[in-house]
């Protein structure tokens, strides 16, 4: 999640057989596509989601110094007492730890101290990685919901999570809200609320190489569910010729080789989708071979 | 995570996300590209050695995938099979003449040959299209139709099928049906069951078109044992009514003493057989069983298929069919795949190789080599690549060898010592051709 955007505004235009809503948040152009012919009630839409949008990110942005996560990562080691939400979050994120054998650390983000991951050729020396990882490990925190105590130095970031969350709750208020078709899209993170009537599918384009090979864009049909990418397809090291993935191991503080560029994978709901795209780009030249076995729809790129 | 079993992330995952979200999704993911035509062609040659059967066939599969997971299949063949067959005779020291199955003219098969039927040529031309479609999250079905049509012969098929997935779907059931209606309108007529074979220009001996009705059933389980192994288990049932007779072959009718066919001299004037031939005849039904087990291994990229099916059925034919196939990566982009086949037939209980001038006609009779008993070998190599866009080809060379026994007792006088089972080498070269639009 980015920084709060100065400019908090929604617009809604007119689009084909539907009303396109538009408003920026977690650092992403975010667009609520309303399969209806009323203005109103797409007004009414896009400002439910732009609201819950920013609440997530008000609430859960490392960049916001007074939020439970600011509030977390500035106490130094002593425990917290989280609200119901963070703490729903933070089991979620205990359960991915687990699941993906510690590739999945909300812990990891202090790896940026010394990864910058601008498109430049410093890699930081085995010292500094070896250092910083002493901060690193949900195996290192304590967390008995609803108190979170980390080390002294440890941060948190639900930066991995928030988005697709924030996906999942939008489109759960409103399916809610509306008997009408909606596209709940978050920068390329995406929801469906129900099929749609006047049209068989939503189309999507994703940036990935199709399973047939075609290269370049590919336009998927939703009708239900979600999808999410994951990938580093413009964040990356490049150094004597390797290329270093943006996605760390936390295990080691160093990239993960053999990432594929991005993964696309459609699930129920966004969140899943999310997270295992990121669990596939964390399993290096492995991502295939993890989505066959998962048996999930996905689309590749290397 | 490498070692879990299949689907335990997502298993989790989906039971941690429910509690996060405190909802469970309002419908299962549906998503997919663009609708594409998916074409797979091949071109096949299949060619008998001794200038026997010749077969070239051009398929072309075309499917639609939709976004729901509906799928629309359209399938065309053409076949042209040109060579010679074995018209059921036996073998003879002196030249055997046929009159041609149309009745219009004879032909002359040399003293010591095998007796074959050259006017075997024909074109034919398959149609199939097939639709599939979930029926909710766990249940599939599809329907079919199939049609084809030979100068000779027509087939008309439904088909469906339903299946279910169970247990996280690791396990699949399902279940299948097909009916067939075919009509044979062989050239120059059907002729009647031990019929004599008669005189150019005689048709007296042949009657008009025939059918037959073909119900077939298969029930079976798919089972994902581990990551690396998947197994599959069939049970098929086919019953085949009507005219089950092949209208084009035929018995030699032998001395019962010596086995030598008796010979027959046509009116003067007249062209027509040199021996007494009989028209052969099975039963008008016939109920096959199959059990068939499959099962996949996969060896970091490598994959090990191997099958055997034991078929039964109420002629007193029983088969077992054993096929390997290993798919062998060579790099990224390319394979091998030697495939290995052996097949073992027991001989129907009607089959026989002459009958008996003098003796009780039976009931039925064939000396159809394709129902005698006989074990067969397949062996060969396919190689497939892919193209950097994405399309597959592969190449497949094969060779078959037929070799069959016939039971001592069915041997008579003379015949003992004769080759009298015609034994049967082809080749098979296939080359596949696999792209999306």
């Amino acid at each position: 999640m980015g920084a709060p955007d100065s400019a908090r505004a929604i617009s809604v235009e007119a689009g084909q057989g539907c009303f396109v809503g538009l408003f920026d948040a977690m650092a992403s152009p975010c667009e609520i596509l309303i399969e209806s012919e009323d203005r109103e009630l797409a007004t009414r839409l896009t400002r439910t989601a732009a609201d819950e949008a920013w609440r997530i990110e008000d609430k859960f942005s490392r960049y916001l110094p007074g939020n439970v996560v600011g509030c977390i990562n500035s106490c130094d080691g002593k425990p917290v007492e989280v609200d119901e939400e963070t703490a729903s979050l933070l089991d979620f994120a205990a359960t991915l730890h687990a699941l993906s054998d510690g590739r999945f650390d909300i812990t990891s983000g202090v790896l940026r101290e010394i990864w910058s991951f601008d498109g430049g050729d410093h890699i930081p020396d085995r010292e500094a990685v070896s250092d910083v990882l002493q901060r690193v490990g949900w195996n290192r925190v304590s967390w008995r919901r609803p108190v979170l105590a980390l080390q002294p130095g440890m941060e948190i970031d639900l930066g991995g999570i928030g988005k697709e969350y924030a996906v999942d709750r939008v489109a759960g208020i409103l399916s809610e809200a509306a008997a009408c078709s909606v596209v709940v899209n978050f920068g390329g993170d995406l929801a469906v609320t129900r099929p749609p009537q006047q049209r068989r599918a939503w189309r999507v384009g994703i940036e990935a190489v199709s399973a047939t090979g075609g290269k370049g864009e590919t336009v998927l049909q939703v009708r239900s569910g979600a999808l999410a990418t994951s990938g580093d397809s413009r964040r990356f090291l490049l150094k004597d010729g390797v290329r270093y993935s943006h996605i760390l191991d936390p295990r080691s503080g160093w990239p993960v080789e053999g990432a594929p560029r991005s993964v696309t994978v459609a699930a129920d709901t966004c969140t899943e989708s999310g997270m295992l795209s990121t669990l596939a780009i964390l399993e290096g030249y492995n991502a295939e071979t993890f989505l066959d076995g998962e048996e999930v729809k996905y689309w590749c790129r290397r | 995570m490498a070692d879990k079993n299949p689907k335990s992330v997502s298993a989790a995952l989906a039971a941690a996300t429910c509690s996060l979200l405190g909802s469970v999704p309002a419908a299962p993911v549906q998503a997919a590209e663009e609708p594409t035509w998916d074409f797979n062609t091949a071109l096949l040659y299949y060619g008998e050695d001794n200038d026997r059967v010749q077969d070239l066939s051009l398929n072309i599969l075309a499917r639609r995938n939709y976004v729901d997971d509906r799928s629309l299949t359209l399938g065309l063949t053409v076949d042209t099979l040109t060579g010679a067959t074995p018209n059921g005779a036996i073998r003879q020291n002196v030249p055997q003449t046929f009159t041609r199955p149309s009745g219009s003219s004879a032909y002359t098969v040399p003293g010591g040959e095998l007796p074959l039927d050259d006017t075997f040529k024909d074109t034919r031309a398959a149609i199939t299209v097939g639709w599939e479609q979930p029926l909710g999250r766990l249940w599939k079905t599809s329907i079919g139709f199939s049609g084809s049509r030979e100068y000779d012969y027509t087939h008309l098929g439904l088909n469906g099928s339903l299946s279910r997935d169970f247990n996280k779907r690791n396990t699949t059931v399902s279940a299948g049906l097909a009916v067939a209606h075919d009509i044979w309108d062989p050239v120059g007529g059907t002729p009647v069951a031990f019929a004599p074979m008669l005189d150019v220009g005689d048709t007296g001996n042949k009657t008009g078109s025939e059918t037959k009705d073909i119900i077939d059933a298969v029930i079976g389980v798919t089972q994902v044992i581990s990551r690396r192994l998947l197994v599959q288990l069939n049970y098929s049932f086919s019953n085949s009514s009507g005219y089950l007779t092949d209208p084009y072959k035929f018995l030699s009718l032998v001395d019962g003493a010596t086995g030598e066919t008796i010979p027959r001299v046509p009116p003067p004037g007249a062209e027509g057989p040199s021996h007494e031939f009989r028209f052969e005849n099975r039963p008008d039904e016939r109920t096959k069983q199959s059990l068939y087990g499959q099962a996949k291994y996969y060896m970091g990229g490598k994959v090990l298929d191997a099958s055997y099916r034991y078929m039964t059925d109420d002629w007193e034919i029983d088969s077992h069919t054993v096929d390997l196939r290993l798919r062998w990566p060579l790099g990224e982009y390319s394979y091998i795949e030697p495939h290995f086949r052996f097949y073992t037939q027991s001989e129907a209980d009607f089959y026989t190789i002459s009958l008996v001038d003098g003796a009780e006609l039976p009931a039925f009779a064939s000396a159809d080599y394709r129902l005698g008993n006989f074990d067969a070998i397949t062996a060969g190599l396919k190689y497939g690549w892919k193209t950097r866009s994405g399309k597959e080809m592969s190449i497949r060379a094969e060779i078959y060898q037929q070799d069959g026994t016939i039971p001592g007792d069915l041997l008579i006088g003379n015949q003992v010592g004769r080759e009298t089972y015609p034994d049967l080498d082809a080749i098979i070269v296939q080359f596949s051709y696999h792209f999306s639009r």
